[in-house]
């Protein structure tokens, strides 16, 4: 584990280096916040049908967002380290591929969140004056944290691809669209038609964004026996997953010799 | 003493795609059933390298050689035929052999872009899982052998292609390999750079008992670092011997420049050709099969009183471009 701590320590010192991303990603959550704080505010004044209350919702965009933007775009890093030719030197260390770049997801993480968490919540209170109840949060952050690394592992899954196809990003880009249909990243799933939650319900978006962000509502639709067992479920998928479509990336990597 | 690296009869082909045909029905059963074609990197490849041999692994572009590389180093594995690095199988046992071998690829980097290489060097000494104390000891003598003590906390990109190549060197020798394996490790490089990475490379391999294997374009890696090349063309083995051999076996011409007392020279002889002759300078190159080097400097003395007289093996990348063209064509199989 040592080895994979280093290179998540790494990470965190990379993660610190690039300070212009960082704050770019605070200053889009804020206004991403303030936008939509604005937007439900009015909606609500012009006596529109809104099913949930509006401040609610501004948090509940708040955790999906966090969760989103935490998200490292490592399947950038993955496909440079390919086309480059960089992936030859780290497939020869005594290291797992995957794990070294999971690990250095996670350190990314290890700098974001916290950082951006704090930017949800001062931008939230503000825009809202109103914080949720204390066991909101404490639903609501530790299923976050899960769900963001969940969501950097994915990323690496995709990054992966890279061994076949020559760009990666349509890929992300429609992940990143049924993020936010099937995973409810602006709005509740409770509010989309029937149909659309059935067929989330077979994603991982939902377990991605709107269960942990749905504790901040009032009536929300998670449980937190529920959630658990459906990060569990995803957990394992992307595990396996990320381990079988290595093992082909390996063999592809043979045909291209290198 | 066991060989550091053994190839025994090793083959290594891909499936690579056909060029696509022309119409649109031809493009959709491309695109349902791709047709492949089997490409041979390498050919029933045989060689060994004793541990300390310094040795360049040439060829022209495609002939296999990182290919080999990558084989060696446990990345790909080889259709056929038995491999043998440091007495470990690489395809079977690559996270154990990875603990002993290095490898520098050129146009490649393993520093992290944005950090400084002592941030790369401290995430090695975990990976290769390098004793603390040691991991100090060691970086402490490899920065000051490649001079790198003002570069390791300067962020990589920050450096020049030169300190970025001494960190990268710095960084494959860290956990002390048995091998290195070096993919053009001066492409791009000037001329006085090229030259410290050379000595470097060399001097380094001396004290420590590394092996070499080093691939490149660049005739000065092979002459100034290495002292035995192997020379592979569509993944076969087309020479295998000291340099001077190489030389020796392939040198057809000589090149001769006369500074004489009369102003030119007539040397009209079978097999010398006249390149520049006036001012009392003859340059002259000598096919060796037709006539004797003697037989010319003889009939140059009868002409005229020589002043100065110096005779020059043809460069080695004019015997490296005949050995290639003496090559068979690549051989493709559907």
């Amino acid at each position: 584990m040592a080895k994979y701590a280093a290179f998540s320590r790494v990470a965190v010192a990379r993660a610190g280096r690039e300070r212009g991303d960082l704050y770019g990603r605070v200053a889009f959550f804020a206004v991403i916040l303030g936008v939509f704080s604005s937007l439900w505010r009015a909606a609500a004044e012009a006596g529109l049908c809104v099913a949930i209350e509006p401040r609610a919702l501004v948090w509940y965009l708040a955790v999906t967002e966090w969760i989103v933007l935490s998200a490292p775009q490592v399947h950038l890093d993955i496909q440079e380290a390919i086309r480059a030719g960089d992936v030859v030197y780290r497939l020869g260390r005594p290291v797992s591929y995957v794990g070294a770049e999971v690990a250095a997801a996670f350190g990314v993480l290890a700098v974001r969140l916290p950082l951006l968490g704090l930017t949800a919540c001062v931008c939230a209170f503000a825009f809202t004056g109103w914080i949720p109840p204390a066991r909101a949060f404490a639903m609501a952050v530790p299923f976050g944290l899960v769900a963001a690394a969940l969501l950097a592992a994915l990323h690496v899954w995709i990054g992966l691809l890279a061994f076949w196809l020559h760009d990666v990003s349509p890929v992300y880009w429609v992940c990143q669209k049924l993020m936010f249909v099937l995973g409810g990243l602006m709005l509740p799933l409770a509010i989309y038609p029937g149909v659309i939650q059935r067929i989330a319900g077979y994603t991982p978006f939902p377990a991605l964004l709107a269960g942990p962000a749905s504790f901040m509502l009032a009536n929300g639709g998670a449980t937190p026996a529920a959630l658990a067992r459906d990060l569990a479920i995803w957990c394992g998928v992307t595990a396996v997953g990320l381990g079988w479509t290595f093992r082909r990336a390996a063999t592809e990597l043979t045909i291209n010799g290198g | 003493m066991p060989p550091a690296v053994e190839l025994d009869r090793v083959s290594k082909s891909f499936r690579v795609r056909r060029p696509r045909r022309p119409g649109v029905g031809a493009r959709v059963r491309d695109l349902l059933r791709p047709r492949t074609e089997a490409v041979t990197a390498i050919d029933r490849l045989s060689f060994s390298i004793a541990p300390g041999e310094r040795v360049a692994f040439i060829g022209p572009n495609g002939a296999g050689k990182s290919t080999t590389l990558k084989v060696l180093a446990g990345i790909l594995h080889p259709d056929a035929g038995e491999v043998r690095v440091l007495g470990l199988v690489p395809s079977h046992e690559r996270r154990r052999l990875a603990f002993q071998i290095g490898t520098v690829f050129g146009q490649r980097s393993q520093l992290w872009y944005q950090l400084p290489p002592r941030d790369t060097f401290e995430l090695l000494g975990r990976v290769y899982d390098i004793d603390r104390l040691e991991h100090r000891r060691r970086l402490d003598a490899l920065t000051s052998v490649f001079e790198i003590g003002a570069l390791v906390d300067t962020p990589v990109r920050q450096l020049s292609l030169g300190e970025r190549m001494r960190c990268e060197l710095v960084a494959s020798l860290l956990h002390a390999p048995r091998l290195l394996f070096l993919d053009e490790p001066t492409i791009g490089l000037d001329v006085s750079a090229k030259a410290a990475i050379r000595e470097l490379l060399r001097t380094g391999s001396e004290r420590e008992g590394v092996t070499l294997l080093l691939t490149s374009h660049d005739t000065g890696d092979m002459e100034r670092v290495c002292t035995r090349v192997i020379v592979i063309h569509h993944g076969r083995l087309l020479w295998d011997g000291a340099i001077a051999d190489l030389r020796r076996g392939y040198l057809k011409t000589k090149r001769i420049t006369l500074w004489t007392e009369a102003e030119r020279l007539d040397l009209a002889l079978p097999g010398v050709r006249v390149l520049s002759s006036g001012s009392y300078r003859t340059e002259i190159e000598i096919a060796l099969e037709i006539t004797p080097l003697g037989q010319v400097v003889d009939a140059a003395v009868r002409q005229a009183a020589i002043r100065d007289m110096v005779i020059e093996d043809a460069p080695l990348d004019e015997v490296i471009r005949t050995l290639y063209a003496s090559a068979e064509p690549r051989q493709v199989t559907s």
